[in-house]
Protein backbone atom coordinates (compact mmCIF):
# COMPACT_ATOMS: atom_id res chain seq x y z
CA UNK A 1 0.00 0.00 0.00
CA UNK A 2 1.68 3.66 -0.56
CA UNK A 3 1.91 6.03 1.62
CA UNK A 4 -1.18 8.54 0.76
CA UNK A 5 -3.46 5.59 1.04
CA UNK A 6 -2.15 4.51 4.62
CA UNK A 7 -1.93 8.56 5.62
CA UNK A 8 -5.83 8.71 4.44
CA UNK A 9 -6.75 5.41 6.17
CA UNK A 10 -4.72 6.41 9.90
CA UNK A 11 -6.48 9.84 9.53
CA UNK A 12 -10.18 8.16 9.00
CA UNK A 13 -9.70 6.08 11.35
CA UNK A 14 -8.40 8.86 14.07
CA UNK A 15 -11.34 10.75 12.89
CA UNK A 16 -13.85 7.61 13.27
CA UNK A 17 -12.03 6.97 17.04
CA UNK A 18 -12.72 10.69 17.89
CA UNK A 19 -16.33 10.23 17.80
CA UNK A 20 -16.07 8.02 20.64
CA UNK A 21 -15.12 11.06 23.00
CA UNK A 22 -18.07 13.09 23.02
CA UNK A 23 -18.68 16.59 25.21
CA UNK A 24 -22.23 16.05 26.86
CA UNK A 25 -24.24 19.20 24.89
CA UNK A 26 -25.91 20.60 27.91
CA UNK A 27 -28.55 23.81 28.52
CA UNK A 28 -28.73 23.95 32.31
CA UNK A 29 -32.05 25.80 33.76
CA UNK A 30 -32.10 29.70 33.33
CA UNK A 31 -32.20 30.79 36.71
CA UNK A 32 -32.61 34.47 35.97
CA UNK A 33 -32.33 35.43 32.60
CA UNK A 34 -31.04 39.10 31.48
CA UNK A 35 -33.65 41.77 31.86
CA UNK A 36 -33.48 44.63 28.93
CA UNK A 37 -35.24 46.74 26.32
CA UNK A 38 -36.55 44.33 24.01
CA UNK A 39 -33.93 45.60 21.03
CA UNK A 40 -30.77 45.36 23.37
CA UNK A 41 -32.05 41.98 24.21
CA UNK A 42 -31.71 41.42 20.91
CA UNK A 43 -28.80 42.14 19.39
CA UNK A 44 -27.30 40.27 22.49
CA UNK A 45 -28.69 37.43 22.03
CA UNK A 46 -27.88 36.86 18.56
CA UNK A 47 -24.10 37.67 19.34
CA UNK A 48 -23.41 36.67 23.30
CA UNK A 49 -25.96 34.41 23.78
CA UNK A 50 -24.68 31.10 22.30
CA UNK A 51 -21.30 31.21 24.42
CA UNK A 52 -22.26 33.40 27.47
CA UNK A 53 -26.40 31.31 28.19
CA UNK A 54 -27.61 28.89 28.97
CA UNK A 55 -29.81 29.16 25.95
CA UNK A 56 -26.89 27.74 23.53
CA UNK A 57 -27.52 26.66 19.82
CA UNK A 58 -25.58 23.86 19.03
CA UNK A 59 -24.95 24.32 15.12
CA UNK A 60 -24.68 20.86 13.82
CA UNK A 61 -20.76 20.69 13.47
CA UNK A 62 -20.93 20.78 17.78
CA UNK A 63 -21.84 17.11 17.27
CA UNK A 64 -18.81 16.29 15.03
CA UNK A 65 -15.16 15.56 16.80
CA UNK A 66 -12.86 17.50 16.82
CA UNK A 67 -15.12 20.56 16.18
CA UNK A 68 -17.10 19.24 18.72
CA UNK A 69 -14.22 19.66 21.66
CA UNK A 70 -13.71 23.09 20.51
CA UNK A 71 -17.38 24.56 20.89
CA UNK A 72 -17.70 22.30 23.98
CA UNK A 73 -14.99 24.15 25.34
CA UNK A 74 -15.56 27.78 24.29
CA UNK A 75 -19.26 27.35 25.60
CA UNK A 76 -17.89 26.11 29.26
CA UNK A 77 -15.32 29.04 29.07
CA UNK A 78 -17.80 31.55 27.94
CA UNK A 79 -20.63 30.64 30.70
CA UNK A 80 -17.92 30.68 33.32
CA UNK A 81 -16.76 34.34 33.18
CA UNK A 82 -20.59 35.47 31.94
CA UNK A 83 -23.81 33.66 31.65
CA UNK A 84 -26.70 36.12 31.12
CA UNK A 85 -29.20 32.92 32.29
CA UNK A 86 -27.51 33.55 35.95
CA UNK A 87 -28.26 37.72 35.88
CA UNK A 88 -30.31 37.74 38.61
CA UNK A 89 -27.87 36.29 40.45
CA UNK A 90 -24.70 38.83 39.76
CA UNK A 91 -27.63 41.55 40.32
CA UNK A 92 -28.20 41.01 44.12
CA UNK A 93 -24.47 41.79 44.29
CA UNK A 94 -24.58 45.59 42.28
CA UNK A 95 -20.52 45.74 42.53
CA UNK A 96 -20.66 42.34 40.25
CA UNK A 97 -23.59 43.40 38.37
CA UNK A 98 -21.43 46.45 37.37
CA UNK A 99 -18.15 44.65 36.97
CA UNK A 100 -19.70 42.09 34.62
CA UNK A 101 -21.72 45.20 32.78
CA UNK A 102 -18.11 47.25 32.73
CA UNK A 103 -16.02 44.09 30.99
CA UNK A 104 -18.73 43.54 28.68
CA UNK A 105 -18.44 47.41 27.46
CA UNK A 106 -14.90 47.22 27.14
CA UNK A 107 -14.85 44.06 24.88
CA UNK A 108 -17.89 45.21 22.84
CA UNK A 109 -16.10 48.73 22.62
CA UNK A 110 -12.98 47.19 21.25
CA UNK A 111 -14.38 45.01 18.81
CA UNK A 112 -12.56 41.87 20.63
CA UNK A 113 -16.62 40.25 21.36
CA UNK A 114 -17.98 38.57 19.41
CA UNK A 115 -14.57 37.32 18.04
CA UNK A 116 -13.69 37.97 14.69
CA UNK A 117 -14.03 33.85 13.67
CA UNK A 118 -17.56 33.51 15.83
CA UNK A 119 -18.46 36.27 13.54
CA UNK A 120 -17.32 34.69 10.22
CA UNK A 121 -19.61 31.17 11.95
CA UNK A 122 -22.07 32.99 12.43
CA UNK A 123 -22.74 36.34 10.48
CA UNK A 124 -25.74 36.92 12.11
CA UNK A 125 -23.68 37.86 15.31
CA UNK A 126 -22.31 40.91 13.68
CA UNK A 127 -22.83 44.11 15.61
CA UNK A 128 -23.31 46.86 13.99
CA UNK A 129 -22.17 50.23 15.04
CA UNK A 130 -25.54 51.53 16.09
CA UNK A 131 -25.88 48.51 17.55
CA UNK A 132 -22.36 48.34 19.97
CA UNK A 133 -23.91 52.17 20.60
CA UNK A 134 -27.73 51.46 21.46
CA UNK A 135 -25.67 48.53 23.72
CA UNK A 136 -23.16 51.28 25.60
CA UNK A 137 -25.85 53.18 26.29
CA UNK A 138 -28.03 50.73 27.73
CA UNK A 139 -24.70 49.58 29.85
CA UNK A 140 -24.76 53.12 30.90
CA UNK A 141 -28.09 53.55 32.07
CA UNK A 142 -28.11 49.58 33.31
CA UNK A 143 -25.31 50.23 35.83
CA UNK A 144 -26.20 50.05 38.86
CA UNK A 145 -25.08 53.93 40.74
CA UNK A 146 -24.93 53.19 44.11
CA UNK A 147 -22.93 50.79 44.07
CA UNK A 148 -19.18 51.16 45.37
CA UNK A 149 -17.54 52.18 42.22
CA UNK A 150 -15.32 48.97 41.30
CA UNK A 151 -14.13 49.86 37.90
CA UNK A 152 -12.75 52.32 36.03
CA UNK A 153 -13.65 52.07 32.89
CA UNK A 154 -16.27 53.91 31.31
CA UNK A 155 -16.77 53.89 27.73
CA UNK A 156 -18.06 56.92 25.91
CA UNK A 157 -20.80 55.88 23.50
CA UNK A 158 -20.34 57.91 19.78
CA UNK A 159 -22.61 60.36 19.03
CA UNK B 1 -36.54 57.95 98.62
CA UNK B 2 -37.70 54.39 97.40
CA UNK B 3 -39.25 56.28 94.19
CA UNK B 4 -35.97 57.86 93.68
CA UNK B 5 -34.13 54.61 93.95
CA UNK B 6 -36.70 52.63 91.82
CA UNK B 7 -36.04 55.89 89.13
CA UNK B 8 -32.75 55.32 89.22
CA UNK B 9 -32.78 51.50 88.59
CA UNK B 10 -34.78 52.28 85.74
CA UNK B 11 -32.45 54.87 84.12
CA UNK B 12 -29.64 52.56 84.46
CA UNK B 13 -31.01 49.48 83.15
CA UNK B 14 -32.66 51.44 80.03
CA UNK B 15 -29.05 53.22 79.82
CA UNK B 16 -27.81 49.38 79.83
CA UNK B 17 -30.48 48.01 76.99
CA UNK B 18 -29.91 51.13 74.90
CA UNK B 19 -26.05 50.41 74.65
CA UNK B 20 -26.58 46.71 74.23
CA UNK B 21 -29.08 47.02 71.27
CA UNK B 22 -27.01 49.78 69.66
CA UNK B 23 -23.81 48.01 70.01
CA UNK B 24 -25.86 44.93 68.45
CA UNK B 25 -27.25 46.97 65.85
CA UNK B 26 -23.88 48.13 64.84
CA UNK B 27 -21.62 45.43 65.43
CA UNK B 28 -19.61 44.63 62.20
CA UNK B 29 -19.30 40.59 62.57
CA UNK B 30 -19.24 39.89 58.48
CA UNK B 31 -16.88 37.39 57.67
CA UNK B 32 -13.50 38.80 56.20
CA UNK B 33 -11.12 37.59 53.79
CA UNK B 34 -8.54 39.53 53.72
CA UNK B 35 -5.63 39.76 50.59
CA UNK B 36 -2.34 40.07 51.90
CA UNK B 37 1.05 38.82 51.84
CA UNK B 38 -0.15 37.14 47.92
CA UNK B 39 -2.68 35.23 49.01
CA UNK B 40 -6.04 34.96 50.78
CA UNK B 41 -6.82 34.88 54.22
CA UNK B 42 -8.42 32.54 55.31
CA UNK B 43 -7.76 30.50 52.27
CA UNK B 44 -11.02 28.00 53.66
CA UNK B 45 -13.76 30.57 55.08
CA UNK B 46 -17.15 28.44 56.46
CA UNK B 47 -19.89 30.16 56.51
CA UNK B 48 -23.68 28.73 58.09
CA UNK B 49 -26.01 26.76 55.26
CA UNK B 50 -29.09 29.06 54.07
CA UNK B 51 -27.86 32.30 55.84
CA UNK B 52 -27.07 35.03 53.80
CA UNK B 53 -23.70 36.79 54.38
CA UNK B 54 -22.35 40.25 53.69
CA UNK B 55 -18.95 39.24 52.93
CA UNK B 56 -16.47 41.84 53.62
CA UNK B 57 -13.10 41.46 51.07
CA UNK B 58 -9.90 43.68 52.26
CA UNK B 59 -7.05 44.09 50.02
CA UNK B 60 -4.21 44.95 52.03
CA UNK B 61 -1.69 44.14 49.50
CA UNK B 62 0.23 46.79 46.98
CA UNK B 63 -1.35 45.99 43.99
CA UNK B 64 -5.27 45.60 42.54
CA UNK B 65 -7.28 42.19 42.55
CA UNK B 66 -10.38 40.94 41.19
CA UNK B 67 -12.29 38.64 43.88
CA UNK B 68 -13.86 36.21 41.73
CA UNK B 69 -15.77 33.16 41.80
CA UNK B 70 -17.45 31.40 39.41
CA UNK B 71 -19.98 28.68 41.24
CA UNK B 72 -21.42 32.14 43.28
CA UNK B 73 -21.17 34.12 40.12
CA UNK B 74 -19.15 36.83 42.14
CA UNK B 75 -16.80 39.13 40.81
CA UNK B 76 -15.09 42.18 42.28
CA UNK B 77 -12.25 44.36 41.57
CA UNK B 78 -11.03 45.72 44.69
CA UNK B 79 -8.11 48.37 45.07
CA UNK B 80 -5.07 48.37 47.29
CA UNK B 81 -5.88 49.41 50.52
CA UNK B 82 -9.80 49.00 49.61
CA UNK B 83 -12.42 46.79 51.49
CA UNK B 84 -15.78 46.05 49.48
CA UNK B 85 -18.95 44.10 50.85
CA UNK B 86 -19.83 40.92 48.84
CA UNK B 87 -23.12 40.28 49.02
CA UNK B 88 -23.90 36.25 49.33
CA UNK B 89 -27.27 34.84 49.35
CA UNK B 90 -28.26 31.90 51.12
CA UNK B 91 -26.07 28.85 50.03
CA UNK B 92 -26.73 25.29 50.63
CA UNK B 93 -24.11 23.05 52.05
CA UNK B 94 -20.80 22.69 49.69
CA UNK B 95 -18.00 24.17 48.51
CA UNK B 96 -17.38 27.50 46.43
CA UNK B 97 -14.39 28.13 45.02
CA UNK B 98 -13.32 31.77 44.64
CA UNK B 99 -9.84 33.51 43.21
CA UNK B 100 -8.05 36.30 42.21
CA UNK B 101 -8.31 36.74 38.10
CA UNK B 102 -5.49 39.43 38.05
CA UNK B 103 -3.01 37.27 39.62
CA UNK B 104 -3.80 33.09 39.09
CA UNK B 105 -0.74 32.49 40.25
CA UNK B 106 -2.47 33.37 43.85
CA UNK B 107 -3.65 29.98 45.41
CA UNK B 108 -7.32 29.98 45.00
CA UNK B 109 -9.67 29.52 48.09
CA UNK B 110 -13.08 27.97 49.11
CA UNK B 111 -15.88 29.06 50.42
CA UNK B 112 -17.58 25.89 52.74
CA UNK B 113 -21.33 26.24 53.57
CA UNK B 114 -22.15 23.88 56.10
Amino acid sequence: MRWPARLFISASALVIAAQLIRPERVNPPVHGDLSAPPAIKEMLSRACYDCHSNQTKWPWYSAIAPMSWWVYRDVERGRQPLNFSNWSDYAADPGTMNEKLDKMAKLLDSGAMPPWWYRELHPESRLTFSDRDAILRWIGVARDPHAQADSVYYPEPSQ
Amino acid sequence: MRAKLTAAVSTVAMIVMLGASASALFADDSPEIRFQGGRFEPAVLTLPVNTPTKLRVVNAGDAAIEFESFELNRERVVQPGQAITVYIPALGSGSYGFFDDLHHAVPAGKIVVR
